[in-house]
């Protein structure tokens, strides 16, 4: 019965084996990994943020645990995009799940910049914009509070991403969420990920100091997934459904139930992010719950499940 | 350690816990046994690697012991693993028993002290690049701060089954007699200099014992006490290695006495750290990077633990 459900799904025109992504900075470029999971068991891989010069990254702590969660603030640290195509393209390309890169940047040039590097690469399947790094002084989330700086960003990059998709990653630190996502998908974006981490802090109470070097983090792990469940359901009611825009959804996600309350809320596929730090190879347990699932509930087709919440 | 056998792979394994023992007020020595590729993995593994526990689904202890300083905290769930080096590894048939060294410092470490013999924890390792020993060493010093001393007892026991002909002493330096995690009473041998640390003593190395409040020992910081006996000794440095694990104000020391003395010296470095694996990126550890001045981030977890100590630039 598992083994006549598909699970298989469109996800802005690119066709999946399954709705599970990696989420951006949770599984490197892949090459890491290969001890402790099959990557291939992925619907799609998000690379970490890719810019267009390497980055060191912030001064340590660069993480603290909290409350059923966790607070990072890396500082975008990465190889520069001249590097990730000599070294982990070639990697990535042997992979059967689609791969995604994720951008980051100061400037809209930084962001462009990267986007025309890795256009005309066959190994990419498209981009994921993130305009909501909260751990970087200039650039990441500044970019993304702003409709008007969100309609910009996503309509020059658009331009250089050519036939690739763009997806663009929205930030839960703004006062309507949907605002920015129809910003966003009015400048051309094909699907938007959300949501991406929480800005917080965590307090030393005898140094009186915050636990983290760059002071502030971003909070990520199931302490934030019933918001992220309800940000997901939000845009999917207000922007998406609408506009026919999927989303990837993510925030916390753990186990195949904590995917599947993402899914009814509206999300075409989920990503996994903290818990690859956990259990590297919870993906593959997800992709089989979901299909354990919709057999369960008599669910030929993962389409049918996707915005389904119902009246209570 | 001139074993290059890498056939057996690190992994995320089950493992059984045979034993879980208090020792003295605040120290434990857990007992964790591995069958099939994971008892290879880990027979395969050397000193100074680590292994990441997953404790989230551990017990906390009952409300009478848990210690007043975690009392705010013990509750808090656990969501990350948490990294530990090995004490010791030994063989039997085809499994392989791993130790671990640790003492109670947060909710994490507090359930693992519920941690009992039929019980089963989830590993990933073993992970990063242990110490090693480069060509022409003759003479090795150990030098641990506190539960630093965990790592260097494996190293001490690997060294003199591979490496014979070097010379190896130890040097163990903790706060007071309290806080050295050995079986023997230190307090009994307060003030005794040359005092071999049965823990040592059992490879036939010699050991000396400094404690910063001087209730055992050489009164003061093992890094200066290292530092006093170098003065007195004879040896020609390029001959000699130094393996360094303890804090990292300790670990500076050490560096800045083997440079000094133009002694190679190794350092364990410890970082918070989600993943272990080189994915998360958390565990950077600032090196210093061809031209002066300028530093690179390595991490922890995948580059170390064990770095040279003058490509590391300490934390203030």
């Amino acid at each position: 019965m598992k083994d006549n459900v598909d699970i298989s799904v469109d996800f802005a025109g690119i066709r999946l084996a399954n709705p599970v992504f990696t989420a951006s900075g949770t599984c490197g470029y892949a090459d890491e990994l290969a001890d402790f999971m099959d990557i291939n068991v992925l619907g799609a891989f998000i690379t970490k943020s890719i810019t267009a010069k390497l980055r060191k990254g912030n001064p340590t702590p660069r993480i603290v645990e909290t409350d059923s969660g966790m607070l990072n603030a890396i500082g975008l640290a990465n190889i520069g995009v001249h590097k990730f195509v000599e070294e982990k393209l070639p990697v990535l390309e042997k992979l059967s799940p689609a791969v995604f890169v994720n951008v980051a940047g100061e400037t809209i040039d930084d962001y462009v910049t990267v986007v025309e590097r890795l256009a005309s690469e066959s190994a990419i399947a498209g981009f994921e914009l993130n305009i909501s790094c909260p751990n970087v002084a200039k650039g990441g989330i500044a970019f993304g509070t702003e409709p008007e700086q969100v309609a910009k960003i996503t309509s020059a990059v658009k331009k250089a991403a050519g036939e690739k998709v763009l997806m663009v990653k929205l930030s839960p630190a703004v006062t309507d969420i949907s605002v920015i996502a129809r910003a966003a998908v009015e400048a051309g974006a094909d699907a938007l990920s959300l949501i991406n981490t929480f800005t917080a802090m965590v307090i030393d109470i005898e140094s009186r100091k915050p636990v983290l070097a760059n002071k502030t983090g971003g909070l990520s792990g199931p302490a934030i997934k019933p918001i992220a469940v309800y940000l997901v359901n939000k845009v999917y009611n207000e922007v998406a459904k609408s506009t026919g825009i999927p989303i990837l959804g993510m925030g916390g996600i753990m186990t195949a139930s904590d995917a599947i309350q993402f899914i009814i809320a509206g999300a075409s596929a989920v990503g996994v992010g903290t818990a690859n730090f956990i259990e590297p190879g919870c993906a593959a347990k997800i992709v089989e719950g979901v299909k354990s699932y919709c057999a369960r509930k008599k669910i030929a087709n993962i389409k049918e499940l996707i915005g389904t919440l119902q009246d209570s | 350690m001139t074993n290059n056998c890498t056939d057996a792979k690190r992994g995320v394994f089950p493992a059984a816990v045979k034993a879980n023992k208090q020792i003295g007020q605040q120290f434990y020595r857990l007992k964790l046994e591995f069958s099939g590729a994971a008892a290879e993995a880990f027979a395969n593994s050397k000193p100074g690697q680590f292994a990441q526990l997953d404790l989230s689904g551990t017990a906390l202890p009952a409300a009478k012991n848990i210690p007043d300083e975690l009392a705010n905290t013990a509750r808090r769930n656990i969501l990350l693993r948490r990294p530990f080096s090995f004490v010791d590894i030994t063989c039997e048939g085809d499994k392989t028993l791993v130790d671990i060294l640790y003492c109670v410092v947060g909710p994490a470490s507090l359930r693992m002290t519920t941690l009992s013999a039929g019980d089963s924890v989830s590993v990933i390792g073993p992970l990063g690049n242990g110490f090693w020993v480069p060509e022409g060493k003759k003479r090795v010093l150990l030098v641990a701060g506190g539960m630093g001393v965990g790592p260097l007892q494996h190293l001490a026991k690997v060294l003199t089954t591979d490496y014979p002909d070097i010379v190896v002493m130890a040097f163990a330096g903790a706060r007071g007699a309290g806080d050295l995690p050995f079986e023997a009473r230190l307090d009994e041998i307060a003030q005794q200099l040359g005092f071999s640390l049965p823990e040592f003593a059992k490879y036939g190395i010699e050991s000396l014992v400094a404690t910063d409040d001087g209730s055992a020992g050489w009164h003061g910081l093992v890094s200066d006490c290292l530092a006093e006996w170098l003065g007195q000794a004879n040896f020609a440095g390029k001959d000699m290695i130094i393996y360094s694990c303890g804090p990292e104000a300790m670990l500076a020391k050490v560096a800045d006495t083997a440079r000094a003395k133009d002694i190679d010296c190794q350092v364990s470095m410890e970082r918070m750290m989600a993943c272990g694996i080189g994915v998360c990126q958390s565990c950077a550890v600032e090196c210093k990077a061809g031209r002066p001045g300028k530093t690179i981030y390595k991490l922890c977890c995948k580059d170390g633990p064990v770095f040279d100590s003058r490509e590391v630039v300490f934390r203030a």
